[in-house]
């Protein structure tokens, strides 16, 4: 059967190349293996009162009542407190041999004289505000409450446009996905602007242009995790895109091995063997890659966001420059045309407005030679 | 010198002050941590996303002094200094100690041992802040995100602290001594019974010296203490070293053992980022020659078999998809002759990346 190859191997992950990437291994024995190494109190989502009296010590540690007792007071953490003055965590105290705070406090100064830190800033609290919007929520139904023992995977999915100047840090983003949900919930999540792109040149008749978008039309897409292909075949028009790959290597006996394919829909994260760090694909609207790293996977933690129906979560993207009109300067393209007698340079861009005031008069005739093209931006969905 | 390279000098510190005290009661610890205010590590830092990234790395360097193959003190020492940074961190919600699966059998084993040597402070410790859900159990112990180009290189940790480990330790433990002993008992026994004086081996039978077992195991403790010393004095003279370097502004802090790794890694980065800088042209070649010469092992990587072979399959592992990606475009062109339905749009070159809003700069003089 697809998705279980025999070599699948062991469930305890591993490297097979150090730092970057491990041996193949089954999601869903690894996260069973966990729990059979861990009480029930380690996997609990909920807040419990921690069993922390003397005889619960004392039997865990096999120790005598009285030192259970004992080490409560040896060892608390206000023994590490320092008995003197309140103190403010946001200053740095003059006096202190860390030399931490040393160079700490040095950087901070330096950030005062130079005051480009604005822009940093604002990055930061963005990135920090997506990564942790949804920390500690929990369903208001519980019956959307994450069960103990789910399995988290952090992906990060990389965007398909390849501009040269992301030849170094190819753009990504990272969403959050539960071991118990299906390939397709995921399939469903990921936004792409090719997903919205209108075919077409529509100068002679504008108004008709956004009436279907490429998600509607071509709802073929696959993921492809160690050498298996995993199709979309919800709807009865999905065309099977991984086919002509396999064809084609058999056909050519190119050594890749046997591809096999398997539907998206009757898979779950769980249902996968896998490789940490390892580079694997999305594709959908016939040519549209993405790259997708599958960079973690860990056990629920109750200070985790627990409302199920919140995932796939998405926790960082990566801010995508717009294209703006070039008459106003202000608001996102929305049109391109080519080799427009009207404008003074090929692409050019518009608004919507700004479009239909140069290319049509009153009654929308149009004026001038071109092409339009609806355009949608990337930063769409910034 | 970055913030963390400064966390990592503060706490190595920590920790060989307790190894200095040749005790592993929290009691001692909490002494050298309040002398030293610790908890103030995390002051002054304002930003949430800096203060959850440095908290990070603190727990990831404390527990990795927490792992085999430091020495029991250092390990009880990374314990305890897991727990006041655990404690004492500012981050809402606290950062988690990630421990990744394999690590964790690691760790019970170590905390079985200390419950049997009766180490209750340690043991204790260990489980509160298992139930103070302290963990996050991972696979790994770290992200993985397969970064070619920039690879992060390991920090070097202290080699003092690392368990004595050599071939003479690792051949004769105090098993073997022991095993030793029996078996010279029983020679010993088995002469007696040929010989003609039962009491006493004939003189002839006395080929080997009464006492080797005891002036084994005394080689053996002198050049364990011989290696301590040596150890030592090393160290105490790559600190005074260090603090003269430290006024010049260097960094110099690298144990005298690691050197040889460091050198290592050196080549080890070098031969990589050699390997991962390949053109895209040279990579798609490579590919074709891997394909023609080995036949069916290109989708997964089997046993590896060298070094280098490894790295060649993870480069026909994306050379598999550039050579996909062509195909279907290929495919693509053939079925769908779109008769220009698309713009044809160029890329601008200088445009900057993120578009945020124009920064506005404020001026304080
Ligand atoms: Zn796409
Ligand atoms: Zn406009």
């Amino acid at each position: 059967m697809a998705g279980s190859s025999g070599s699948a191997g062991c469930a305890v992950p591993e490297y097979e190349v150090p730092e970057l990437h491990t041996r193949v291994f089954h999601v869903g024995s690894f996260g069973a293996l966990w729990k059979q190494n861990l009480h029930r109190a380690d996997l609990s989502v909920q807040e419990a009162v921690a069993e922390d009296g003397a005889a619960a010590v004392a039997e865990d540690l096999g120790c005598g009542l009285e030192t259970a007792a004992e080490l409560r007071a040896v060892c608390s953490i206000d023994m590490l407190k320092s008995p003197d003055k309140e103190e403010d965590p946001e200053i740095i105290s003059e006096d202190s041999s860390l030399i931490t705070l040393r160079i700490r406090k040095k950087a901070l100064e330096r950030r005062e004289e130079t005051i480009i830190v604005d822009r940093t800033c604002r990055q930061e609290t963005f990135i920090y505000e997506m990564e942790s919007h949804a920390t500690g929520k929990r369903p208001k139904d519980p019956a959307n409450l994450i069960e103990e023992g789910e399995l988290f995977l952090t992906l990060n999915i990389f965007y398909p446009v390849i501009f040269q100047k992301h030849k170094d840090h190819k753009p990504y983003q990272t969403v959050l996905v539960l071991g118990s949900q299906k390939l397709t919930e995921l399939r469903d999540s990921i936004s792409c602007v090719s997903d919205l792109q209108m075919g077409g040149e529509f100068s002679s008749h504008p108004d008709q242009a956004p009436e279907h978008i490429s998600k509607d039309l071509y709802k073929s897409a696959f993921f492809y995790f160690e050498g298996v292909f995993y199709n979309d075949k919800r709807h009865p028009e999905c065309r099977d895109l991984s086919r002509t790959i396999i064809e084609w290597s058999e056909s050519h006996d190119r050594g890749y091995g046997n591809l096999q394919t398997a539907k998206m829909e009757d898979y779950t994260f769980n249902d996968l063997s896998i490789k940490i760090g390892f580079p694997y694909l999305f594709c959908h609207q016939g040519d549209c890659e993405h790259i997708i790293i599958i960079t973690d996977i860990r056990l629920v933690h109750q200070d985790d966001c627990l409302d199920r129906t919140l995932y796939p979560l998405l926790i960082k993207k990566h801010w995508l420059w717009t294209r703006k009109c070039f008459v106003c300067k202000m608001y996102t393209a929305r049109w391109v045309t080519n080799e427009d007698s009207l404008a003074p340079e090929d692409p050019c861009f518009f608004c919507d407005v700004c479009f239909r005031m140069l290319h049509y008069d009153a009654e929308g005739n149009k004026l001038g030679e071109f092409l339009a093209y609806p355009y949608v931006d990337p930063g769409t969905f910034n | 010198m970055s913030c963390v390279s400064g966390l990592q000098t503060d706490c190595e510190a920590l920790l060989s002050s307790f190894q200095e005290t040749d005790n592993v009661r929290f009691e001692v610890f909490a002494g050298l941590w309040r002398d030293r205010r610790f908890h103030t590590i995390f002051h002054g830092q304002t930003r949430p996303l800096e203060k959850n990234k440095f908290t990070q790395k603190a727990l990831d360097l404390a527990w990795r002094y927490f792992l085999p193959p430091y020495t029991f003190q250092i390990r009880v020492g990374a314990l305890y200094l897991l727990y006041g940074l655990y404690s004492t961190q500012l981050c809402k919600p606290k950062q988690k100690i990630r421990v990744a699966l394999k690590e964790w059998l690691e760790i019970q084993r170590f905390q079985l041992d200390l419950i049997n040597a009766q180490h209750y402070d340690a043991a204790y410790i260990f489980r509160k802040l298992r139930l103070d859900k302290a963990f996050h159990f991972t696979a790994m112990p770290r992200l993985l995100s397969f970064r070619t180009k920039k690879k992060i290189r390991e920090t070097q940790l202290k080699e003092e602290f690392k368990e004595l480990s050599n071939r003479v330790t690792r051949l004769i433990t105090s098993d073997v001594l022991e095993e030793m002993m029996n078996v010279h008992d029983h020679y010993q026994k088995m002469k007696c019974l040929i010989s003609i004086d039962k009491s006493q081996p004939d003189k002839a039978l006395n080929l080997i010296k009464d006492e080797f077992v005891i002036n084994i195991k005394n080689a053996i403790l002198e050049y364990q203490q011989w290696q301590q010393n040596k150890m030592k004095s090393s160290s105490k003279a790559k600190d005074s070293e260090e603090m003269t370097d430290r006024k010049e502004g260097g960094t110099s802090q690298d144990s005298e053992g690691s050197e040889r790794a460091n050198a290592l890694a050196k080549i080890k980065y070098k031969s990589y980022n050699a390997v991962a800088m390949a053109s895209k042209s040279r990579r798609h070649r490579q590919v074709k020659l891997e394909s023609s010469e080995s036949g069916s092992d290109q989708g997964k990587v089997k046993s590896p078999r060298c070094k280098r072979s490894r790295e060649r399959s993870q480069l026909t592992q994306k050379g598999n998809s550039l050579e996909t990606k062509d195909r279907i475009q290929a495919i693509k062109k053939e079925v769908v002759t779109r008769n220009r339905r698309m713009p044809v749009i160029t890329e601008e070159e200088n445009s900057s990346e993120e578009d945020l809003p124009r920064p506005k700069r404020k001026r304080t003089r």
